[in-house]
């Protein structure tokens, strides 16, 4: 029981970093955009080169920190791939979301999403291959928090939980205590009244593409790091991920965050009471009692 | 004039037709079609028709079944559930055969034995399809004996399995399976056969098709903190799997079935891991009458038989032949079905497979004996069921890949199995 509570909280804090961008890009540019969790195996392969060039580069890099599988060279690339990441989520936006924006209704907006998720999918499947790759062959063991209850925790998510924590709180202080922070709140309550404040919406697009791929990016390196990489990483946790955002009310990076939490503790408890092959459905029941109790979401506002 | 020239084209060339029929006619009176139920659209669907066709010809060149010569309709299931239903029905409406080669994959196997070939008495003999289900079905007398499949049953590799585990002295054992149909099937037939030969299964648990996390579905089979664990699984969630598992402190004594002979899984999980694990696997018979196969095989097709269930089409369509043979001219499916274990009767004249073998087999059947026919699989054998048992191995996974560990005959393979009920 405990077991998988923890474990919950553990998977939910990737949850958690896909599902605040996923919140703020649904909420500002008003659509489903199911192309999001793809971001996550960017970020992942993204960081698995930059491992290979760093380790490389100078080898030192590649000695582990502390007792996790993570290294120093992993480390590094944790932060280019969040650059590239939100660059490629710019660039993304540059080629399809702004074209099918300025002459496509919402609908319009999703099916282009669902086109972009695809290719970058079979794009990504071209060039690693649609076998599973790993940032360290070795397999770190989980430490015995507990003996009674048995409570196992492996040190790399300890170390995700902590990073993505820290990533959370770094952005709550932005968007509470900057000025950045306000106009991004003016953006996703009005666009059109926070324009006439002065505020750039096209620039404020751009900024929330890069919080979003950045954040992508952690999720993404995070998975990769306590399970497998593989092109269809992304496929696998779009679900949970939109699950999390619905949870949370969209538009709420709060409630997001939250969300993640409760849908990685909703499935790992689910399997105390579900056989473990109907896990895949919890994410979905989550959904739906959300939308028929509250379809707002916890946080969520109803939009004007 | 033009019109003319063609009636005159017409009529010679409707002369030389009758001619041609009439010539062909004298050699031999009659035609009797069989159907043939294949996936031929896709690459590997092809060469088990071309092996099923290749024993057509070889019997025809020998004089045929029944003083008849034999032609083998062959329509493509494109592994679609729905084409091969209607492809099914075609041949036994249209064509009137009374015997049915296929299909390949169960889910194509099963809606035409029993929406086609079960209703119209239409025998059906399949070279691949491996599910239990037919069994089930069989049991139930719902086949009414015209099932009959050359390709063992995962009921053999989950025997097997449960043989590595009491040999190996473990008392409990954790099962991960793959939820699809052949995972349900195994992971079901491998817990039976655990409780049988006395070994406690703390825990069987399902995993899902591109789950983000099987932690949990780990964790749960950790709990009863079994001795060893059994894997039916394919590499991606398997590596995945046993990563964790490994991780969380689970034994190394794993035992997997076939479809974990990977290198994706072996270089993933890492070897360092990997040395307590022993796979299992269905393996071709070490025998003379197999290794005779391979060599008229590749004799005529120019390669060897590489691609899966090759010799399990040879010998589907060799014993359909011979049992048509054995049931005489113009016999419906039933009586037909009824012959096949005249001509694979463990007590009767041995013969080869080959166009020798089958002239060997008339004599012996027009004399009102009976048959063993020592097939491409081995000396196939039927069961009530109508399934075929198979040898096996067991391997492991080594540098280079995997090696083999052991290999399990058919006959120890049998008692084992007779043993588990």
């Amino acid at each position: 029981m405990i077991q998988h509570l923890v474990d919950g909280i553990l998977v939910g804090s990737i949850l958690s970093l896909g599902a605040i961008g996923l919140t703020m890009v649904m909420h500002m540019l008003r659509f489903a955009n199911f192309s999001h969790a793809e971001l996550l195996s960017i970020g992942a392969y993204c960081a698995l080169v930059f491992d290979g060039v760093f380790k490389a580069l100078y080898p030192p890099l590649g000695n582990v920190v502390g007792p996790l599988s993570l290294t120093w060279a992993l480390t590094l690339s944790i932060l280019i791939s969040m650059t590239i990441t939100a660059a490629s989520a710019i660039l993304i936006d540059l080629l399809v979301f702004k074209r099918v924006r300025s002459k496509g209704g919402e609908l319009s907006m999703v099916f282009a999403s669902f086109g972009v998720a695809m290719i970058i999918r079979n794009v990504l499947g071209l060039m690693f291959g649609l076998q599973a790759k790993l940032y360290s062959q070795d397999i770190v063991f989980a430490v015995v928090l507990s003996h009674d209850p048995l409570l196992l925790v492996k040190p790399d998510q300890i170390f995700s939980l902590v990073a993505a924590l820290l990533i959370m709180v770094i952005l709550h202080l932005v968007l509470a205590h900057t000025t950045f922070g306000y106009a991004l709140r003016a953006v996703a309550e009005n666009p059109n009244l926070s324009q006439v404040s002065g505020i750039n919406l096209n620039r404020m697009i751009i900024l929330i593409w890069i919080i979003g791929g950045g954040l992508a990016a952690a999720a993404g390196v995070f998975y990769g790091l306590t399970n497998q990489i593989n092109p269809v990483l992304g496929r696998d946790l779009l679900l949970p991920i939109f699950a999390a955002t619905i949870v949370g009310g969209i538009g709420s990076i709060y409630g997001a965050a939250m969300g993640g939490f409760l849908v990685g503790i909703a499935s790992n408890l689910a399997l105390l009471i579900l056989p473990s092959g109907y896990s895949p459905a919890v994410p979905f029941l989550i959904i739906l009692a959300v939308l028929i109790v509250r379809p707002t979401g916890f946080f969520g506002e109803e939009r004007a | 004039m033009n019109k003319h020239i063609k009636h005159a084209a017409l009529t010679v060339g409707l002369a030389i037709g009758i001619s041609a029929y009439g010539s062909a006619a004298f050699a031999q009176d009659c035609t009797t079609k069989i159907g043939a139920v294949l996936p031929t659209s896709v690459d590997w669907g092809k060469p088990i028709a071309a092996t099923a066709q290749y024993v057509v010809d070889q019997i025809n060149e020998a004089g045929g079944v029944a003083g008849c010569q034999i032609e083998m309709v062959l329509r493509d299931s494109q592994v679609d559930p729905k084409v091969g239903v209607d492809a099914a029905k075609a041949l036994v409406d249209l064509d009137g055969v009374q015997v049915l080669i296929g299909a390949v994959s169960s889910g194509v196997s099963m809606p035409i034995l029993t929406s086609v070939t079960v209703p119209a008495g239409v025998m059906q003999m399949s070279c691949c399809s491996s599910s239990t289900a037919f069994t089930g079905l069989a049991q139930e007398g719902k086949t009414r004996g015209l099932w009959f499949r050359t390709f063992a049953t995962s009921g053999v590799q989950a025997a097997v399995g449960a043989m590595v585990a009491r040999d190996r002295g473990h008392k409990s054992v954790a099962i991960l399976y793959k939820n699809d149909d052949w995972g349900q099937d195994i992971g079901k037939l491998i817990a039976a056969d655990f409780e049988s030969v006395g070994i406690e299964v703390t825990a069987s648990v399902a995993l899902n098709d591109g789950q983000a996390s099987y932690r949990a579905e780990v964790t749960e089979a950790l709990k009863g903190q079994p001795e060893a664990l059994y894997l039916a699984l394919y590499p991606k969630e398997g590596t995945a799997a046993v990563r964790e598992w490994i991780s969380l402190g689970g034994t190394q004594n794993m035992i997997v079935a076939n479809s974990l002979k990977s290198d994706e899984f072996r270089d993933n999980v890492g070897l360092q891991y990997l040395g307590n694990t022993v796979g299992t696997d269905t393996a071709s018979p070490r025998s003379e009458s197999a290794s005779a196969f391979v060599e008229q095989y590749t004799a005529h097709f120019g390669g060897a038989p590489s691609g899966p269930g090759l010799a399990n089409s040879y010998d589907a369509t060799m014993i359909a032949l011979l049992a048509m043979e054995a049931a005489g001219k113009d016999a419906d499916g039933a009586q037909i079905a009824s012959m096949v274990s005249k001509v694979t009767d463990p007590s009767g004249t041995p013969i080869t497979a080959d166009a020798d073998g089958f002239k060997q087999a008339r004599e012996v059947l027009a004399g009102g004996g009976s048959v063993f026919y020592q097939g491409a699989t081995g000396n196939v054998r039927f069961d009530a069921n109508g399934d075929v048992s198979a040898p096996a191995v067991t391997w492991g996974f080594s540098d280079a890949g995997t090696k083999e560990l052991s290999f399990i005959s058919l006959t120890d393979v049998d008692a084992f199995m007779a043993s588990l009920k």
